[in-house]
């Protein structure tokens, strides 16, 4: 991935705008500048009498007046132009590289913690369209500094092209410092999302800090990172201002030279007060254009860098995804939210799982050769201890982990794309400690569904949630919160449970969905969810209420099925299974060896 | 009337900020009175070298045209290269110790901010996200980052420079110090007037961007719970509802920032030709040279840039005030919850909790006149519906909120009295929620303490029958975790808070449902370890498997935030008109023996 490219893809996005943006700086920077330079000229030559005195020394100095209030028009109307090009073209990436987080699902856990991961959502697409932004100032002061060149040529070619040498070092003494600018920068990027992620668990975990008395030392972890950061980033800041010194020293001994070359036609009246005037204002502003130059080609090396790591964020994805040109709904109508379509033909009516197989990279987890069948209104209860793979085998099912062999088939058909087919309205699943969002208790449930057309008390009622809901102060207008905190836990993970029954999904899967919630509570969530008949779970849990009204258990062990039945039968055959029922762990952890 | 009251209404405040300001730099500065003299003493001596430049130019072009010999002006033009690349010199140590100053200063301001919102109560953090919270402290702090290390030295440098310019050009003849001192005076004037032009703007610009970001932090926290309930289109559209307003805000602000800029861009543009209307009448009645008119309009021209600047650093000082606002709000906030001044000294461990009443908000009483004891070495197990207030009062033995009524007694003593940090250390709480972040292992088992020794830890584990998890980690002790435990079971996740406790040695241990996460297997063998940790403390725990409670000595039973039923376990659970033995009944699944 080339990072002219991006910027390339990134212009052709904007592109109207972005040439507006450089006209206007044209107009302002190119065209009222040069007409400024050229009246001070003037006004010197009329007062030596070198000049030819057009105007007048008073109308001259109006003229200067009206033009410098063009140039401030023009350059409202450019900065305006800006702010729309930076605010438009930074939602592009942050709204991209957001949609392909939240596509993968739990495919692939974040790089970084949500804390960090923001700062890279604010600072990096930052760092990749700035050196866009200032593309009009570039382009501006590059023809102010050609047109000025020829200007100087015509009066004096020798000092006109002195004065190149200087800038041209400049540039490269720049330019060969861009391999340290790149580390400094993301030395001092990588410590900005370490203090982000730091106030991000911080606040996230803000209870267990505090019950564990924690403060001070997590204090300290975060003086620490803040420390670390303000070492990095004033090696970069001073790197920065060393070549930006780099730049303006060369224009002013550009300057410096310049007078020594005009020494000899000065002394021998070749060379008017009003010419020197215009040399000096040209450099004065050409400098600019070096520091314009300068600047592009750090930031430039700086958006390769911050490219990569918002890339990181979405494993998976080509580098083309973060700049491709998505509608934008910065105006106009709010995209809507479609209702799930649902297809007769993808009515569940059974789902075999064949020989599933998957085996993590990291660690010893993974399910190996898992096959089981239901049929709609089954309830299937997958039981095993911790770490067994009840919950490798759900994720997998719904397609974040990659199967290394076997196949699920949908009907008889095997389901391609699981990642994106088991969703709504064919499955939904409910994690083991979802997640709510700091919104009202409706809103979290509903997700975007059109309350009118769904069943929400019904939902409520099947996730035994409605006795909470009456004792909330603004019962489902409640807000809970970030995250949830001001629920408890167990109603969290109701309030979760409602959220994926009115979708009413063809397939539920819930991973240990009654754990923590009390036994009066347990029991009614059961009884609810086996009165209806038309609902088909796939269950991770080990609780007797499940399992006593599972059609089917799947024991696991060790990510392998250990057997499988009704629960009368595995009663009767599987010591395993007695165990996990009588919550006896038998001879010490995992690795026994045991014949069957 | 109607303007006066305006005034009135604005005149205090304006004051008030002055003063915060003032106490703020006081507040992080002073640490680094050497540093900041340093950046002071290079930036006067950059400004030395600035006006230096000038006085050579206009020798050069006098002594030009006076027909001098060459040599004299190469030497002048030498001189000028000389002061310019000494000045860039001077340039780069300053931006150096200036930095130095800043990010010590904002390091120090983060770590307060971090400290005071850590001290609050719950009630602030339970309606703020993390991602708010990155904005409030590391966002804001950002922002007075450039008020720190540049604004106050370099405006008083812009200030030497205006008035060393204006002074320079009195020398040369009084009527151009005039003109130029009334220019400067205007521009100034002006300037003041439009400085609170934007505030209001750039604050409803950060609230928008903070807001912005917090939400895209929680989505990205809950993005698995978002892709399988179908839930993306929702959130997509909420994004773009949320960019929208600060999209405005955005533009809003770019509007004033730019009327603003380039009103005084105008003014210094209008200063030049006044210069040069100023020299020409001087040349034209013969009161100055050539190169002396070049010099007025050269000063004229360098007055401009400490004017821009200082309108720079207004728009900066626009954005600082906006967020030194938000800063001391958040500064403003108190906790209810006050520290006691005593060390938690008690014979015994007993606790007991008096009439204690409680609510998270006023009309909705969580707990309702709760009087209990727990005698020391007592294990006591807390039953009851979810909502009926268990965990309350798990929270309130932490004192992470205070009772609204009543008290609760440690070891005889109010609570209270107590320094919450020495009760926290002898009232040892595992919550409900698993606090994991990206971090070692060990850091997240011993919350950053370097005092435990990794023996200790690993013994832990072994207790709690972790080690298998343990040997399966490649880096032993110094894995790191994931932020959120991702890629650990909830399971795995609560063993590990379990840990946490056991790595203390408190006297009154808080469990709340220490095993939900947990299958029977390794339940029974967090339990065993549960035994061992009991012994000679006292525990309350709170449980929603009656198999748990089996090793309790009493039970609570809660209904609604009252206390219904306290008793022996054994006694109950004999009495068959007790509400545990009709729980112990009802509760069928097989769990009583």
């Amino acid at each position: 991935m080339k990072t002219w490219w991006f910027v390339w893809r990134m212009f052709v996005f904007r592109k109207w705008t972005f040439t507006l943006q450089i006209g206007s700086a044209i107009v302002s920077m190119v065209a009222i500048e040069h007409a400024v330079g050229l009246a001070q000229r003037e006004i010197f030559d009329t007062l030596t009498g070198d000049g030819g005195a057009f105007l007048g020394v008073w109308a001259l100095c109006a003229v200067l007046v009206g033009l410098g209030l063009g140039h401030s028009v023009a350059f409202i109307g450019d900065e305006l132009l800006f702010r729309f090009n930076r605010f438009t073209l930074s939602t592009l990436l942050q709204r991209n590289a957001f949609d392909r987080v939240l596509g993968l699902g739990g495919a692939s856990s974040l790089p970084a913690s949500p804390g960090e991961a923001v700062s890279r959502f604010r600072g990096d697409v930052r760092q990749t369209i700035m050196p866009m932004m200032d593309v009009d100032l570039l382009v501006a002061n590059f023809l102010f500094f050609v047109i000025a060149m020829a200007i100087m040529a015509s009066i004096n070619a020798f000092a006109a092209f002195a004065v190149f040498l200087p800038l041209f070092a400049a540039v490269v003494i720049v330019h060969s410092a861009r391999g340290q600018i790149r580390q400094y920068r993301e030395d001092a990027r990588e410590a900005a999302g370490g203090v982000t992620g730091v106030i991000g668990e911080i606040f996230g975990m803000v209870e267990t800090v505090k019950a564990s008395n924690a403060e001070e030392r997590v204090l300290e972890e975060f003086e620490r990172v803040n420390r670390e950061r303000g070492r990095t980033s004033l090696k970069d800041e001073v790197l920065g201002q060393a070549m930006e010194a780099f730049s303006s020293n060369a224009h002013h001994v550009a300057t410096g030279l310049l007078l020594a070359l005009l020494a000899r036609s000065m002394v021998a009246g070749d060379l008017t007060v009003g010419d020197l005037s215009l040399f000096v204002f040209y450099l004065g502003n050409s400098r600019a254009f070096s520091r314009e130059i300068g600047k592009l080609l750090t930031d430039y090396r700086r958006i390769g860098v911050s490219t990569r790591r918002l890339l990181d964020l979405m494993p998976g994805s080509p580098p083309e995804a973060l700049v491709e040109p998505t509608p934008s709904h910065l105006s106009g109508p709010l995209p809507g939210v479609p209702a799930p379509e649902r297809r007769h033909e993808e009515r569940l009516r059974t789902l075999e799982v064949d020989g599933l197989t998957y085996v993590s990279h990291e660690r010893d987890a993974g399910v190996r050769d898992v096959s089981f069948t239901m049929r709609r209104g089954d309830l299937v209860v997958v039981a095993g201890r911790v770490g067994s793979g009840k919950t490798t085998l759900l994720r997998a099912l719904v397609g974040w982990l990659p199967p290394k062999a076997g196949s699920v088939r949908w009907n008889g058909s095997e389901i391609g794309d699981a990642q994106h087919f088991m969703t709504p309205p064919s499955c939904a699943y409910l994690p083991q400690v979802p997640r709510l969002f700091s919104e009202t208790l409706r809103d979290n449930i509903l997700m975007g569904l059109p309350e009118d057309s769904v069943d929400l008390a019904g939902s409520v009622r099947l996730a035994v949630l409605e006795r909470d809901v009456e004792t909330l102060e603004d019962g489902l207008d409640t807000m809970v919160g970030p995250r949830g905190v001001r629920l408890s836990g167990g109603q969290r993970r109701r309030a979760g449970a409602a959220r994926v029954f009115v979708r009413e999904p063809e397939l539920l899967l819930l991973d240990d969905v009654s754990n923590g919630l009390d036994v009066e509570t347990e029991r009614v969530f059961w009884e609810r969810l086996s009165e209806r008949d038309d609902v088909t779970a796939l269950v991770a849990s080990n609780r007797r209420m499940a399992l006593e009204r599972a059609d089917h258990v799947v024991l696991l062990k060790d990510g392998r099925v250990e057997s499988q039945g009704t629960l009368a039968v595995l009663l009767e055959t599987s010591a395993e299974m007695r165990r996990l029922w009588a919550g006896d762990t038998g001879s010490e952890d995992g690795g026994e060896a045991e014949a069957g | 009337m109607a303007s006066q009251g305006l005034r009135a209404l604005s005149a205090p405040r304006t004051r008030i900020r002055f003063r915060q300001y003032l106490e703020l730099l006081a507040r992080y500065l002073r640490p680094q009175v050497g540093l900041v003299a340093a950046v002071a003493v290079l930036l006067f001596s950059g400004i030395g070298l600035q006006l230096l430049g000038p006085q050579i130019v206009r020798y050069f072009i006098d002594e030009a045209l006076a027909g001098s010999p060459v040599s004299r002006l190469f030497g002048a033009a030498a001189l000028f290269s000389v002061v310019a690349v000494a000045q860039q010199v001077v340039n780069v140590l300053a931006t150096y110790a200036s930095g130095r100053v800043g990010w010590a200063a904002t390091n120090a301001l983060r770590a307060d901010l971090a400290s005071h919102c850590l001290s609050l109560d719950m009630p602030f953090h339970n309606h703020r996200t993390p991602g708010e919270m990155i904005e409030r402290i590391d966002g804001d702090a950002n922002e007075l980052g450039g008020f720190f290390s540049t604004f106050v030295i370099s405006l008083m440098g812009n200030a030497v420079l205006l008035v060393g310019i204006l002074a320079l050009l009195f020398r040369e003849d009084w009527r151009a110090g005039v003109a130029m001192t009334a220019f400067s005076a205007v521009m100034l004037a002006v300037l003041a007037s439009m400085r609170h032009l934007s505030v209001g703007h750039s604050k409803a610009e950060r609230d928008a961007s903070t807001e912005a970001f917090g939400f895209i932090e929680e989505r990205l926290a809950g993005r698995e719970d978002i892709w399988a309930i179908g839930g993306k289109p929702h959130v997509d559209r909420r994004f773009w509802e949320l960019m929208r307003t600060w999209f405005k805000a955005d533009l809003t602000v770019g509007l004033m920032t730019a009327i603003v800029f380039n009103t005084n861009t105008f003014m210094f543009r209008a200063g030049s030709a006044i210069a040069l209307a100023v020299g020409a009448y001087l040349f034209l009645n013969d009161l100055a040279t050539i190169g002396a008119v070049y010099l007025i309009f050269h000063y004229t021209s360098l007055l401009g840039a400490p004017v821009q600047s200082m309108t720079r650093q207004l728009t900066a000082l626009q954005r600082a005030t906006a967020s030194l606002f938000r800063i001391t709000e958040l500064f403003e906030e108190r906790k209810t919850v006050l520290d006691g001044t005593r060390a938690t000294a008690f014979a015994e461990p007993s606790v007991r909790f008096e009439g204690v009443s409680f609510g998270y908000k006023a009309a909705e009483p969580v707990l309702r006149d709760v009087t209990f004891e727990i005698r020391p070495g007592r294990v006591l197990g807390v039953v009851g519906r979810t909502g009926s207030g268990k965990t309350t009062l798990a929270r309130l033995l932490a004192r992470l909120y205070d009772p609204d009524e009543g008290r609760i007694l440690l070891g005889g003593s109010d609570i209270r009295d107590f320094r919450a940090a020495d009760l926290r250390e002898r009232v040892a709480t595992v919550t409900q929620d698993v606090g994991l972040f990206h971090g070692t292992l060990r850091d997240n088992l011993t919350l950053y303490d370097r005092s435990a020794g990794d023996d200790r830890l690993l013994e832990v584990l072994d207790l709690l029958g972790f080690m298998g998890w343990y040997r399966t980690q490649p880096d032993g002790l110094d894995t790191r975790l994931s932020s959120g435990g991702t890629g650990m079971s909830a399971g795995e996740a609560q063993l590990l808070a379990l840990s946490r406790v056991f790595l203390k040695d408190p006297a009154v241990v808080v469990l709340d449902e220490p095993t939900s996460r947990l299958d029977r297997a390794t339940e029974t063998l967090v339990d065993r370890a549960l035994d061992e940790l009991a012994s000679g403390r006292t525990v309350v725990l709170i449980a929603h498997h009656l198999a748990t409670v089996e090793r309790c000595d009493d039970i609570l039973v809660l209904e609604d935030g009252r206390v219904v039923e306290m008793g022996e376990r054994e006694r109950l659970a004999a009495d068959p008109g007790s509400r545990f033995h009709e729980l112990l009944r009802t509760g069928v699944d097989g769990e009583t023996p």
